[in-house]
């Protein structure tokens, strides 16, 4: 009696009560997802490294950078703009956060952004 | 509690007394269920190899620190993903709340400050502040509660539309007294030091204090889960929300209640966010809910509902964030870094319905 209710109640309960799978196929989801993030890690580090772009905002255009991880950046070559002055790269649009190129490491892909003063 | 050892002894024994296809099963067995565990085993190995600073304090330092930052949203899903449900409004609404809390915690001699009537910025005011922005992400979860808890809706299709909806809310808010979706920054160093001053220093990595919130966060969390009739009767409606209300659950309320204080808990990221990026903008918290729910899951925040622990997601955060923090330092680009979460995710789902297969 009781191995006949256990039947009645559905496989799975919560958010997976719809899902009919068997143990060999979700072996091979596993695998598989393993696999992928293997490949694509393995893949991604054979040209390693985080893009910094400089957005020069009206100015001359500066080129992208590749740097690893902890590296100090260098100060590109300051870009030119008719009128203003430049005075430095920041980490956000809003220029209150100044990069410091001595100290400061780079840890992930990012744009710094020009800051101008108007002559 | 049985003494691990012990239990490692009684495994070896039974181990033992196995037929080799058994045996081949029972390994076979362990390294599928601990997959990412292995994984992430992988990535330390490998890592300490390449980076010599990889496992070092400052290191450490390092990962302690986003483990308190991610903690808290993960904290607040893993309440949703007990009751079976998830909450995909999390990243936004920590998003809102960090734009809120930045504006509010702006300095007052900052050019483009978007409010001038503010009050100075005061250790009350700070308080203040955080309380409003708490109270403003407990919102959100008390209407997705409602709608959950009230017409029965699934909170997939209830946090996506106010996930929208707060999204639209955010870009309003970023489009105010003419600041034209222009990044909130300028935030006053009183609310940095609140958040983000050094408590002490490992290898000259300071740990800021927000970990030690974190810290006191996980304890009222444990507390909540583990002591409160609140956190039993959500259990119960977890892992079977008629039986609970035969035997006198209020289902309603603990549905609630449950997506408020998730509520609550993004409103705090947000609050701690603002000072982690120096400044707010349109897209701050996108996504974050999927790390969030990725490390519920990898911890044993089952999606099958009425089970999991708070030590379960400390240690899901944990080993999402040495997989990242590793990834990071090889050298491994952000674009790629979302096909591996991807990744994670339907792996550790994989692996969540095979221990309840496995189990039956």
């Amino acid at each position: 009696m009781e191995e006949e209710k256990k039947d009645d109640i559905p496989k799975f309960r919560g958010l997976y009560r719809h899902v009919h799978i068997s143990v060999k196929a979700l072996d091979t989801i596993i695998i598989i997802c393993i696999a992928v993030i293997l490949i694509v890690t393995f893949t991604s580090m054979r040209d390693p490294g985080f893009n910094v772009s400089f957005d020069s905002r009206g100015g001359t255009d500066v080129q992208t950078v590749k740097y690893q991880y902890g590296d100090l950046m260098e100060a590109p070559e300051p870009p030119t703009r008719e009128g203003y002055t430049f005075v430095g790269w920041y980490q956000d649009p809003g220029c209150s956060d100044e990069w410091e190129f001595d100290t400061e490491k780079v840890e992930t892909s990012m744009t710094l952004y020009a800051q101008w003063k108007a002559n | 509690m049985t003494n691990p050892v012990k239990r490692l002894q009684a495994t070896a024994e039974e181990f033992k007394h196995k037929d080799s296809k058994d045996k081949k099963r029972y390994i076979v067995d362990t390294i599928l269920n601990n997959a990412l565990y292995i994984l992430m085993l992988i990535f330390i190995i490998y890592t300490a190899n390449k980076q010599p600073n990889f496992l070092t304090w400052g290191s450490f330092a390092n990962l302690i620190t986003q483990v308190a930052a991610y903690l808290p949203l993960a904290l607040g899903i893993a309440g949703c993903i007990v009751l079976t449900g998830t909450d995909l409004s999390a990243g936004r609404v920590a998003g809102l709340t960090a734009a809120v809390s930045a504006v509010l915690l702006q300095k007052t001699d900052f050019a483009n400050k978007m409010f001038n009537n503010l009050p100075a910025i005061t250790p009350g005011w700070i308080l203040v502040a955080m309380l409003i922005v708490v109270a403003i992400g407990a919102l959100i979860g008390l209407v997705n509660g409602f709608f959950v808890a009230k017409f029965s809706l699934h909170p997939f299709i209830v946090t996506l539309s106010t996930q929208l909806i707060t999204y639209g809310i955010i870009l309003w808010f970023f489009g105010l007294n003419g600041n034209n979706g222009q990044p909130i920054s300028g935030l006053s160093q009183e609310y940095k030091n609140a958040i983000g001053g050094a408590m002490f220093r490992m290898q000259n990595v300071p740990i800021p204090n927000y970990v030690a919130y974190a810290l006191l966060l996980t304890v009222l969390m444990w507390f909540i889960w583990n002591k409160t009739t609140f956190g039993k009767n959500m259990f119960a409606v977890g892992s079977n929300a008629e039986a609970a209300k035969v035997s006198g659950v209020n289902v309603f309320m603990t549905t609630m209640l449950v997506h408020t204080l998730a509520g609550a808990m993004y409103g705090y990221s947000g609050f701690i966010e603002g000072v982690r990026s120096g400044s707010v903008a349109a897209s701050t918290g996108l996504n974050a809910e999927c790390d969030a729910i990725a490390a519920c899951v990898i911890g044993g925040v089952s999606f099958v509902g009425g089970t999991g622990k708070i030590s379960g997601i400390i240690m899901g955060v944990f080993v999402l964030r040495i997989i990242f923090v590793a990834l990071t330092m090889l050298g491994v680009d952000s674009s790629s870094l979302y096909i591996i979460k991807g990744a994670i995710i339907l792996c550790a789902c994989a692996l969540d319905m095979r221990k309840y297969l496995v189990k039956k």
